[in-house]
């Protein structure tokens, strides 16, 4: 049999083959980033950064929505991650339900302050992106990648937070079940917070964020090294009132930080990182523990 | 074109004879529809079953390279698909008749390249007002949508008979079964599978040979098989926290869903 009488397109006549689809299949490693970046598809807030940042810059009525208070400490049973429901731009309060506590995978969460646009795009990002790495590798991204990707966003994102418009600080939080610290194995929860450019730090015990950060991170590391009993060593009950009570303080004196509304039922997404993992606490927890130590 | 027709005809006979004769052996999967979502399970010597996106999974026999490349392909495109917009365009429907059946109909076709050596089964997991799915995809990208049970073997000869063997049995299917039956009903399907896979004259017509498996020959089937294979099972499941509803049954599942011990030489 002649090979070219069996030819079936042009191209195959003239000897050139024509590989189907299937053989031009690429892997891309797992990394969700160069996936859509082959499909003309864009971590979205990043579009067109400059032009949108330049539009902004320069239509002063035009307020971006920003301010927050997040915090997460370390307790006994892994992580707890808190903040409150405001999001202002400038003296207006936007919306007062806003879930600033983002569940990522099963074992972590990511607080987020900064540009509410881009912040949650980028932690949708970072969700697809372990969910990808751990569908097409067949094995869970490890916990430095985890942290890295996030950096990665944070730092093409660097053009609009310098520009004033478009920075996110946030707090990531997982529990790591092979934390080989200190050349020790044991499991337990970890906090990583960033810079403004992405530059990744790993806090003991705690780490708060946004615009009402400022007035707590001294509470907490006063309760961290003098209160009786430490944050690290609370149980569930301790931790949740001592995060109510600095969201409440954060609140006392920073605008874009709300408080508790009992009136509209609106308290903190109080979120519990752990070997378990992720859980958000019930309202009527929160309620009961708000009614009980916090509001006394 | 060919310029002789029967030429083309031929190529792709011997096409369709080659892949036949490569996924014969290949080890069967079963994939059935219980009261919790989708059970999928076949016994391999490595991995065969995989997550495709939070409520869809895959399982294929074939050859290594082709089941990576098509699942590659499936998972890259539900993911794109799932960011960009929603997980509810994410469907069955879309992968396969969309994604995965041209590509796999055009290598099929195209025979100067190498051909696609893999039959596939996708699974779903459905929700309010849409119902679970189960699809086959065949090695020349032809479709097979199944409401409770679906499942790929060697030849079209063994699958009919896993599914008379699933028909026959008094368990029931979909909102009938609990996981554990799901499990019992599938391994025995698998072992169904295997024996007709290993009999000795493969002219012997295969369907009244149904009747002939009790549970006690399909057991000392699998426990012979355990010995070089493992069972790998997942479920998409409808009861399980967060968004991705895809989990694979622990060892310890495995074992105590099993209808017999597992000896130290046993995977």
């Amino acid at each position: 049999m002649h090979r070219s009488s069996l030819n079936l397109d042009p191209l195959a006549q003239q000897g050139v083959s024509n590989p189907s689809i299937l053989q031009q299949a690429v892997d891309y490693q797992g990394d969700f980033l160069d996936l859509l970046r082959a499909n003309n598809v864009r971590f979205s807030a990043l579009h067109n950064q400059k032009s949108s940042a330049e539009t902004l810059g320069q239509n002063h009525s035009e307020e971006l929505i920003e301010g927050t208070t997040v915090i997460a400490i370390r307790y006994e049973d892994g992580v707890m991650v808190a903040g409150d429901r405001r999001a202002t731009a400038g003296n207006v309060v936007m919306y007062d339900r806003a879930d600033k506590v983002l569940e990522i995978d099963e074992h972590s969460v990511m607080a987020i302050a900064g540009s509410p646009a881009i912040a949650y795009e980028m932690a949708r990002t970072l969700e697809h992106s372990f969910q990808y790495f751990r569908r097409t590798q067949l094995q869970e991204l490890s916990v430095e990648g985890k942290i890295r990707m996030l950096a990665r966003l944070i730092r093409d994102n660097t053009a609009m937070a310098l520009q004033g418009i478009g920075g996110v600080v946030p707090i990531f939080a997982i529990y790591d079940s092979n934390n080989k610290t200190e050349n020790l194995v044991s499991p337990s929860g970890r906090i990583f917070f960033y810079d403004v450019l992405g530059a990744q730090f790993e806090t003991v015990d705690f780490a708060t964020s946004g615009s009402g950060s400022v007035w707590i991170r001294g509470v907490l590391h006063y309760l961290d090294r003098w209160s009786e009993t430490r944050l690290s060593q609370m149980d569930i009950n301790q931790a949740t009132s001592t995060i109510l009570r600095l969201l409440d303080t954060a609140a006392e004196f920073d605008t874009a930080t709300s408080g508790t509304n009992m009136k509209s039922q609106i308290y903190p997404i109080i979120k519990t990182v752990t070997q378990d993992g992720v859980q958000e606490l019930s309202l009527d927890l929160i309620q009961q523990v708000y009614e009980t130590v916090v509001q006394v | 074109m060919f310029e002789e027709h029967y030429r083309y005809l031929e190529s792709i006979q011997n096409r369709r004879d080659y892949i036949e004769d490569q996924i014969q052996t290949g080890s069967p999967v079963i994939g059935l529809v219980y009261d919790d979502g989708v059970l999928i399970l076949t016994l391999t010597s490595s991995q065969k079953l995989y997550e495709v996106h939070n409520h869809l999974a895959l399982s294929a026999i074939g050859h290594t390279a082709d089941i990576e490349r098509l699942r590659l392909l499936v998972t890259d495109s539900a993911s794109v698909q799932g960011f960009q917009s929603s997980i509810d365009d994410v469907t069955l429907h879309r992968l396969t008749n969309f994604v995965l059946c041209p590509p796999i109909k055009q290598s099929f076709e195209s025979v100067f390249n190498p051909p696609t050596v893999a039959k596939i089964l996708l699974a779903e997991l459905g929700g309010l007002n849409r119902p679970h799915q189960l699809v086959t995809v065949n090695y020349d990208g032809t479709t097979s949508i199944q409401k409770h049970i679906a499942v790929i073997g060697g030849s079209e000869d063994i699958e009919e008979l896993m599914r008379d063997y699933i028909d026959q049995t008094d368990a029931g299917l979909g909102d009938k079964l609990t996981l554990q039956d799901a499990f019992e009903l599938a391994i025995q399907t698998w072992a169904v599978g295997r024996l007709a896979n290993q009999r000795s004259n493969p002219e012997i017509q295969l369907r009244p040979e149904v009747a002939g498996y009790d549970v006690e020959r399909l057991n000392q089937c699998l426990q012979t098989e355990l010995i070089e294979l493992y069972v790998e099972a997942g479920t998409l499941q409808t009861s399980k926290r967060g968004k991705s509803k895809f989990r694979s049954l622990t060892d310890q599942e495995i074992a105590s869903f099993l209808p017999f011990e597992i000896s130290g030489d046993q995977r």
